[in-house]
Formats: C-alpha cells, structure tokens, sequence
C-alpha cells in the first residue's frame, strides 16, 4: 500500500481527486473539522501539537499493520498543526481500494487507533469570545476578574513566578550589568605575598639598629625570597614582593645611603606593608551569587583568573505597542492622535538590562492583530518576556487580556489598588511571563520601575531593589486618595540624606513629570497632606 | 555511536512544556539510566512533573520505550503526556 503523511500547519488544501486507474474501485475520504463548542463552551479554535518525527512513525506503522487486514491500494493522511479555526479540518484522509469495504473499514479503524499511540495534542481550545470584537470587557473574557491586588501582593505573586533563568558561561568582557550566578572563591590569597607600599628600604620588623648593609635590590616584579638578618636592609620599590615575612619598609625620604651602606634617619608607624592574605585568603569569596556585575567586579574576576563566569542569560523580550490613535513620533499627528512615546521609554529603560528587545505595533482590530501573533507565534515561543503597552483598562477596545489567554497565558491578576498604574495585568505561560501595561506613559513608568524590574530581577537571579527611607524636603500637597498612590519625585542628596521633592502631576497621561522624576514616594491609602520633613519611603528611579 | 559525553536530549510536550516551562533540554549524562533513574534525575530538577508521572509514556529515539530500555547519552528522550490528535 502506498502511504503519504504529512502534519502542516497551512489549511488541508481541497485536492482534485487524481484520476482512477482502471483496477480502483472505491475511493473514500473523511475529513475531521473542528467543531464549534468545546465541552459545552463555544470557541474559536483548536491548536495542535505533534512530536512530528515521532507521530509520522506511529502513523506508518500503525497504517502498516492495518493494511495487512484491510488490501487498500493507498492512503494520504494529512494532519493540521498549530491553531485550526472552527469549520477548518483538522484531519484528511484519502483511501483507494478495489472494493469499498477494505477503504471504510481502515477509515474506520485508523480514526480509533490514531488517539491511542500517535504523539499528537490537541493543546487547548481557543474561547469563541476572544475571536471576535465585542462590545464590553467582562464578555471578552473567559474567567471571572478578580479583586484588585495591593501592590506588595502583586509583587509577592510576581517574584513566586520568576525563578532564574538557566545560567550561561560568557566570556568577562561581555558580562559587564549581568547577574554573577556562582559564588566566585579566591584561589590564593591576596596579596599572595607580603608588598611593599612605598618605595625605600625593607629591614626586620623589629630591627633597632641605624645602620644597615644593602643586600639586594628588588623591583616590582622580582621574586627573591631569602631570609633578612639583623642589620640588613633590601632596597624595594612600590609593589615589589618582600623577600621574607616580618618586614618594615622604611620610606626613601627617610633614610642616606652611601654605596652599600645605609643610615635610617627617621622612622614612621606605619610598616608599610601589604601583609600576605590582608585582602582576601584563599577560599574565601570574593564574589557572591546574585551580584549585578560591575566594571570593578570584573577585575577582581579577572584577578581570581574567572574568565567565563556563570551568569543569567540575555533576556528576550517582546514588545507590543496598542491603539489606534498611536503614530510614529517622526509623524505629526493627526486629530485624536498621539505620537508613540512609550516604545522609546521601554526601550530606554531596558537598555540597562542584558536583554535582545524586539518592538512590532498591533492593531486595535482583534482579528487582524491575532494574525499578527499568529505568525511571530514561534519567535514568542521562546520569548521570556512580553510586554503590551495599552490596551489593559476596562474600555470597549481593550484586548490585551483576551490576547494573552488566547497565546496561552493564564492571567494572574488584572488590576491592582494602586494609582497610578492600576490596570496591571500579569499573566504566565511555563517560565514565560507577560505584562499588560496600562498605556498611559506615567503609568507605564510606575508599572516598570514596580513591578517589570521585580520579574526582570527574578528572571535574572537577584534580588528585587528595596524600597529605602527619605524625608520630604517640601510639603506632599494631596486629598487622602483610597489607593496606594506612587507619586513621582525628585531625589537629592543633601548632607548625607536622602530629600525628596514631590513632583506635581494630573494624570497619568503627564509625561513632563518624567522628565523631572528619579524617585516614587509610596503614599499609603488615605494618607493626605504630608508636612516638609515627614519621613517616607520611595524606590530610587535611576541607577 | 555515541561518546559518553554528549548530553541527553530531552523533549517535553503539550501540558509538560508548560510545567517545566521548556521544550527542550540537555541532560548531562555519562552511563546509560534505567527509566525510574530518569525520572529521579527529572522529578529533581521539575518537581512539577511529579502529578504526571503515571499518565506519561516515556519515548527513546522516537519510539516508545518498554520498562527494560535504557536511556544512554546521546538518546533523544520524549516524554509523551496522553495524546489527543485527530
């Protein structure tokens, strides 16, 4: 029997039947199409998923052993991958035969015996609802919104589903900002010899004599070790390793010297000397896990001879802009339009973290940006993190909840009692996680520095920045609001302490507060007008 | 044939590409493991495979595997979770 498989992810194209060859006398097909409802809920459509290899070899074998008790003279089994629609066949099948018998029997059988062994899943059902616009919030979804959250309870759920990243090894000069993942022990101590600080004369410790014998002169880069008498001296310069332990190094200015002989004219405290292990002994770390990797650390890696150190991988991230009413910021905008400011503020703020960052813009019509998705479907596979600017409150037009449950998503929480920022939306997918950020750029600036640095930090392996203590250096002009408010401010240091000047702003639409803002105060439900002075707690903005 | 150090392939489907959050993994492995060892060095490593233990079969080299397979270095390892296809 002459058998052709395939699995596709394009529709099952409507063949014109070959013609027959004189000894056929049957030809049957079937076509499994996707219903309408899936237990008892309407949906869109099914999406499949194969072990492709595998399932062709089950599907042989399986044909294989039913061709032996069903003499068909060929088949053609077509199955569909990916989302197939409502109305679309999910499965072909094409049987030739000399008599109808054999041809329905092994239709009949191979549907029966292909939901046993071939490793192909259905995967989930898309809902009707998300196909289609509709025209309020609470029937675009398919489960019921919960309470707001607090923003501590956000951020808990957040970091309980951000577990690091699988680490890589990378060479020391590209691991500059990312996060070290192994603790990194000294290998010896260090110094691994007694130095000197200064250039001049070395003599024992405890040497009361005035006179002494030049017995060697050391450079920086020598290695002499030989034992020092009472009464002898070795010229060393700054760094040089000292021939022997208990040493002094009496400085250059401090001393006369006629060819091999040497009078101390003065002598400081200090022993000028960099003891064997002072900094750091063998074993000890030198770097612990978890620390975000600066200029100074990599030296000290490269000191410790670590040069591939273990580290959080370059995150990848994707970011939807939504709304129609958006326009490029070259382009003037039209009435009712706003240029596009919240691409260049994530980009911005996530050039500080190792990450490759794609950027696509979707239109507000669900049908078209499903298509869209549909067909970056494979690149968001392997995406750890997406972003969707807009779309996230409670309007007619919003989507980004239905398109992340339609990708898959579960939704973990949908707003927050929080302003601004509330309609916050968290959602993951196995270790891929994705943020609805509310459009407006001050919330998005909020929602970021929040909560996205939070999932970045656990992603990363390090700890979430900690809120810290300051005072107001002028008054917090507010009504008691009901939510926790995060209010921009400008952050200074004087004298020591941290002051902080609340910015003044209208909504969350201000985008000049941002240009002025390095820090949020956290304003707690109902607290109204804080005096100048009132110690209050904010997250620092900028590095 | 198969050098002792390359790793183990790992495959994951449907439902357990979401417990585990991946598609795909190495194992590093240097002797060939019965199927209760694999599961040992998985159930470690995804304590969330746990609950779908007894309902997946596991695959060697895009077959499925009986209780006396042994899972060498180099072996592409699916672990199947009930089908659904069609």
């Amino acid at each position: 029997m002459d058998i052709f498989i395939q699995l596709t992810n394009s529709p099952i194209a409507q063949n014109q039947w070959p013609p027959g060859s004189g000894l056929t006398g049957a030809r049957a097909e079937f076509h499994g199409l996707v219903r309408g409802e899936e237990n008892g809920a309407p949906i869109s459509a099914l999406e499949y998923e194969a072990y492709p290899a595998m399932a062709e070899r089950e599907i042989r074998r399986l044909l294989e052993e039913l061709a032996a008790r069903h003499a068909c003279f060929a088949i053609t089994v077509i199955h569909r991958l990916g989302l197939v629609p409502v109305g679309e066949a999910a499965i072909f099948l094409r049987v030739t035969a000399k008599h109808r018998g054999p041809a329905f029997a092994l239709l009949a059988e191979f549907m029966d015996r292909l939901k046993q062994d071939a490793p192909i899943w259905k995967r989930r059902a898309i809902p009707a609802a998300t196909g289609v616009r509709l025209p309020s919030y609470g029937s675009l979804t398919n489960s019921a919104r919960r309470a707001p959250l607090e923003s501590r309870e956000a951020l808990a759920a957040i970091r309980s589903r951000c577990p690091p990243l699988p680490a890589v090894r990378i060479p020391l000069a590209e691991a500059r900002d990312r996060v070290l993942r192994e603790a990194v022990l000294a290998a010896e101590d260090a110094p691994a010899c007694d130095r000197s600080t200064r250039d001049g004369y070395a003599v024992l410790q405890d040497d009361p004599a005035a006179e002494f014998v030049i017995r060697d002169t050391l450079h920086a880069a020598d290695w002499k070790p030989r034992p020092l008498q009472p009464g002898e001296a070795v010229r060393v310069a700054t760094g040089a390793a000292l021939p022997c332990a208990h040493l002094r190094v009496v400085m250059l200015e401090h001393v006369e010297h006629a060819g091999d002989r040497l009078r101390i004219l003065h002598r400081d405290d200090t022993p000028n000397v960099r003891h064997r292990g002072e900094e750091l002994k063998a074993g000890e770390p030198l770097l612990c896990a978890g620390q975000r990797l600066t200029a100074g650390d990599l030296a000290a890696l490269a000191s410790a001879g670590c040069v591939r150190p273990a580290v959080n991988p370059r995150l990848r991230v994707h970011h939807f802009t939504t709304g129609d009413e958006i326009v490029p910021p070259e382009q003037p905008p039209g009435p009712g339009q706003i240029r596009d400011s919240n691409s260049i503020l994530l980009h911005a703020l996530l050039a500080a973290v190792p990450c490759d960052l794609t950027q696509q813009h979707l239109p507000e019509d669900m049908a078209a940006a499903m298509r869209i998705l549909s067909r970056c479907q494979s690149q968001l596979a392997t995406t750890d993190l997406i972003l969707f600017s807009g779309g996230a409150s409670v309007g007619d037009l919003d989507f980004t909840r239905p398109l992340l449950e339609w990708l898959g998503f579960e939704i973990v929480f949908d707003r927050l009692n929080l302003r601004p920022g509330a309609p916050l939306i968290f959602g993951t997918r196995g270790n891929r996680l994705a943020f609805g950020l509310p459009g407006n750029p001050l919330s998005h600036w909020v929602c970021f520095h929040l909560f996205v640095t939070a999932a970045l930090a656990g992603l990363s392996g390090t700890e979430t920045k900690p809120v810290l203590r300051g005072v107001l250096a002028a008054p917090l002009e507010t009504a008691p609001h009901p939510r926790e408010t995060w209010w921009p401010a400008r952050l200074q240091l004087e004298s020591g302490r941290c002051e902080l000047t609340p910015l003044r702003w209208n909504s969350s639409g201000d985008v000049t507060v941002l240009t002025k803002s390095n820090a949020l105060l956290r304003i707690l439900p109902a607290c109204g007008r804080l005096p100048a002075g009132a110690e209050v707690e904010f997250l620092p903005t900028e590095p | 044939m198969n050098s002792i150090f390359t790793p183990m392939q790992i495959l994951f489907f449907a439902q357990l590409k979401d417990a585990t959050g991946y598609a795909a993994i190495e194992l590093p492995a240097t002797a060939p493991l019965r199927g209760d060892q694999l599961w040992s060095v998985l159930l470690e490593r995804f304590p969330a495979l746990a609950v779908h233990r007894t309902s997946v079969r596991l695959a060697c080299n895009q077959e499925y595997a009986g209780p006396k397979t042994l899972y060498c270095p180099g072996d592409e390892v699916a672990l199947i979770p009930p089908v659904s296809g069609g």
